[in-house]
């Protein structure tokens, strides 16, 4: 057992070291996506302002209470593109054979798919995260304290779990239609809107779905409604950052399994 | 345009057509994101408005019709010509394409025209009728109000059309292309009114983007269908995008000359 | 015991029915029609530690699925593969650690950055001991040359250079199986003998058992003492290949020439053409060698030239395809 954690450690560093080499080879890239990037969520950011600056408040979310759950929702985006993001590109990997790879070498296939490549452009997603989400704070004064701060990393891995798990039960639908659709649109469209505003503006059952089916309530809307106190319906569960944690857990376990049995019907590429 | 030119444009209309069909997936899926948005929207909407009956002269009934609205025409408004142009000049292909005897980026609007008519038949209609069953029946406020949304909505299409046309060229100087297209869709999403209209931004801001080409692509034509000003108001803003389009036209052209020029000297 | 043991192999694919024009595009968007495809059908057979053997097939015979189900990659759709007496679906970490796999048109090395950050990533993966690795690093370097290119970028490398390296990771930690798809596809003289020399002194040096797939003819006579030929999916031809010849081409063709227009004939070799001074005559390999027969001839009659024709390997390929 520790054996392997530390193979599987020592491979990741390894990954990791390669990664960021890559990346500093094309410099370019890294600079375009630092500059689209925070355009995109500072801007989408401020057009909500606009509006509830307009209207007041929505579905009891004020001002500041709306840059903290924008804020926060935008870091678990970022983190689950820098690990994750993989998954978003099945389709490409089933279609081309990239898959050969990783099943000619001994180690396990879904950690060779997500970490033989770490996404660093995904700090570019950070950036603007972590000034909205600081922004957030301020405007409500936010009362940090040490557990606090464990609730929020507790609430960040859970939610990045679930996201991750999401885009890979998506991307692993591809061993079965065989076809490359690039999910990535789709799926932060989706997250975009389900993450970014309060859940109850949905109607219930729109909000059931969200909670036990698909569970994107809890990357964001449940536990931080909890941590900055504001009502958040009916099907809101006590304790809500723990139960991210488990969420993120479970869903990605599901999703692994849900891949492991999608490897089988893997075709490669050519005849 | 000669018969025998046009009848391959047409061909490549055709062959799009075929393509755009040839994904069921692709199609229900794109159905089911685009309806995700539609009724994120109308929900976000409808939640502002609890408790208020108009804001900015609008009430949430318009607002509906407004985000149906919207919808269907993101649905159709979508361009290829820039990955297309990113995969000939990435493949080294450009120089020979740009060869044939029909023009490479006429080529582009016809598949891109093609494109359109297939999400018409495939998306649009269904999203319709999604939209009106659930949301709200995007009935225009009159007849006339009708014919100037047509025809604002076919500038709007070339505007759209043209800016993508002109982004395409900056393919033949930067190395990566896709954080700078990410940017213009963003761009285009939150600056043109497709999802906010203007009248809830500062004063100031919308302003400025009243003399910039996005509104004229989504914001202006919903405005008229809304019936949100008076046909007299809405003069001038015809005339602003019709401006525009001549322009985004005379740009797109003289960039695909200078582009032209450019790769037939240095053979890509 | 053997150390690949090919049990009952079968793949089907499924693939969709697409119907043509604007009416079958629209009836694909609603209908859902699939069709089997049955690439390979019932394989057996067995390959034993040190061989090199060559599987051969035109294209689309199979033979890739083969090698894939073989390997690991590709699930069967029934049978088994047994490496080293473990079953590649069921023990597949521990089977592909003593596999080297190769595919000629598809690399395993990291395209941006130098070569030898592929190797040590390798050296991660599979837990290559310090000291080995660098032991297997100076073996291939005396074959390959490869520390030439250890620290050239992977994209600056010529599609020779590139095989070499892909060769070097497939061998890094010492697998006792190594399958080659398509070796030398693309290489020119000096790339092909290159790799071709690597893989028989590995083969010698370190009793690596190697398993091949390629359309290159001198790739199989270079090396491969077995032939392992497949054509819809069925196992057609296996031996080696100079059982093969004998048995596709048992006879060989001499043709002589003579002084003038008269010819004789022989009870053990059939003459097929006679025109002006020229005769053909073929005979089987196993009645009389052509020494003999050549003696035997000019004791009766004054030759002025002799030219013996044999099936070449091409020749025995393409009828064994042909063969159903």
């Amino acid at each position: 057992m520790f054996k392997t954690i530390k193979h599987y450690g020592r491979v990741t560093l390894e990954n990791l070291k390669m990664s960021i080499l890559t990346t500093l080879e094309y410099p370019a890239n890294m600079i375009g996506w630092l500059l689209s990037n925070p355009i995109q969520f500072l801007i989408g950011f401020a057009t909500i302002q606009f509006v509830v600056a307009e209207f007041g408040t929505i579905a009891g979310w004020g001002y500041g209470q709306l840059a903290f759950l924008y804020g926060l929702s935008v870091i678990s985006h970022a983190l689950s593109m820098i690990f994750f993001v993989q998954g978003w590109f099945m389709g490409f990997y089933v279609i081309e054979g990239e898959f050969d790879r990783y099943l000619l070498r001994p180690m396990n296939v879904l950690y060779q798919f997500f970490f033989t490549g770490f996404n660093l452009i995904g700090i570019t997603d950070l950036i603007p995260g972590i000034c909205v989400f600081v922004y957030g704070c301020i405007q409500i004064e936010f009362e940090w304290s040490v557990y606090r701060v464990l609730a929020i990393l507790a609430l960040l891995i859970g939610a990045t779990l679930i996201r991750g798990a999401i885009y890979l039960i998506i991307g692993t639908t591809s061993f079965f239609t065989k076809s490359v659709n690039d999910f990535g649109a789709y799926t932060q469209e989706l997250f975009d809107k389900t993450t970014m505003y309060p859940l109850t503006m949905y109607p219930e059952g729109v909000q059931l779905v969200l909670t036990y089916l698909i569970p994107i309530g809890w990357v964001s809307f449940y536990p931080i409604s909890e941590l900055v106190g504001v009502a958040n319906g009916r099907f809101a569960w006590q304790g809500a950052i723990w139960v991210t944690l488990g969420v993120g857990v479970l869903t990605f376990l599901v999703a692994a399994l849900f891949f492991r049995w999608g490897l089988t019907k893997y075709e490669s590429a050519g005849n | 345009m000669n018969r025998a030119r046009g009848s391959a444009y047409f061909y490549v209309y055709k062959t799009r057509i075929l393509k755009s069909l040839a994904y069921r997936f692709d199609v229900y899926g794109n159905i089911v994101m685009q309806c995700i948005t539609m009724f994120a929207s109308a929900f976000f909407w409808k939640a502002l408005y609890a408790g208020q009956e108009t804001v900015q002269g609008v009430n949430v009934e318009d607002m509906l019709v407004y985000t149906v609205m919207s919808s269907l025409m993101s649905v159709v408004f979508m361009t290829g010509i820039e990955r297309r142009v990113m995969q000939s000049v990435k493949k080294g292909t450009v120089a020979t394409d740009m060869l044939k005897p029909i023009n490479l980026f006429s080529i582009y609007f016809f598949e891109d025209l093609g494109n359109m008519t297939a999400l018409i038949v495939q998306n649009m209609i269904p999203i319709f009728i999604i939209g009106s069953l659930c949301i709200a029946v995007p009935k225009p406020v009159s007849m006339e109000a009708f014919l100037l949304f047509f025809i604002s909505l076919i500038m709007a299409f070339f505007i759209n059309w043209f800016l993508a046309a002109c982004f395409s060229m900056w393919t033949f100087t930067a190395i990566n292309m896709d954080p700078m297209l990410q940017v213009k869709k963003h761009l285009i999403r939150l600056l043109s009114g497709s999802i906010i209209p203007m009248w809830f931004f500062p004063d100031w801001l919308s302003n400025i983007l009243n003399l910039l080409p996005f509104v004229y692509i989504y914001q202006l034509p919903l405005d008229i269908y809304i019936g949100k000003y008076e046909t007299a108001e809405l003069l001038p803003r015809l005339g602003i995008q019709f401006i525009w389009t001549v322009v985004l036209f005379g740009v797109f052209q003289f960039l695909q000359s200078r582009v032209t020029k450019k790769v037939m000297v240095q053979g890509g | 015991m053997a150390v690949i043991q090919v049990e009952h192999l079968v793949k089907d694919y499924k693939i969709a029915k697409k119907g043509k024009g604007l009416k079958g595009a629209v009836k694909n968007l609603i209908t859902n029609e699939k069709q089997v495809i049955h690439a390979v059908r019932d394989l057996n057979f067995e390959i034993e530690k040190g061989e090199i053997v060559a599987f051969i097939g035109p294209n689309g015979a199979g033979k890739s699925t083969t090698v894939k189900m073989m390997s690991g990659i590709l699930t069967p759709t029934s049978g088994q593969v047994l490496i080293n007496g473990k079953n590649s679906q069921k023990n597949r970490k521990e089977v592909v650690q003593d596999l080297g796999v190769v595919f000629g048109q598809r690399s395993q090395l990291n395209w941006d950055l130098r070569l030898g950050e592929s190797f040590e990533l390798l050296r991660h993966i599979y837990q290559i001991d310090k000291k080995q690795y660098e032991e297997n690093l100076e073996i291939m370097n005396d074959i390959l040359g490869i520390n030439e290119i250890i620290n050239t970028p992977v994209r600056q490398l010529s599609l020779g250079q590139r095989m070499r390296g892909d060769l070097v990771a497939a061998m890094l930690h010492s697998p006792s199986v190594l399958f080659l798809d398509e070796p030398t596809i693309g290489l020119d003289v000096d790339g092909k003998y290159a790799i071709r020399k690597f893989i028989k002194e590995i083969n010698q040096v370190k009793g690596t058992t190697v398993i091949l797939t390629t359309h290159d003819l001198g790739d199989i006579q270079e090396l491969c003492e077995r032939l392992i030929i497949i054509n819809h999916g069925v196992l057609i031809e296996d031996g080696p290949l100079n059982e093969l010849i004998d048995r596709i081409a048992p006879y060989k063709n001499l043709i002589v020439e003579f002084y003038d227009e008269t010819c004789v004939k022989h009870p053990k070799a059939e003459l097929f053409f006679h025109e002006e001074n020229i005769g053909k005559y073929r005979f089987m390999k196993k009645d009389i060698t052509a020494a003999q027969l050549i003696q035997e001839i000019s004791e009766q009659i004054a030759i002025k030239d002799v030219t013996i024709e044999e099936a070449t390997i091409d020749d025995i390929i393409r009828i064994a395809y042909h063969k159903e």
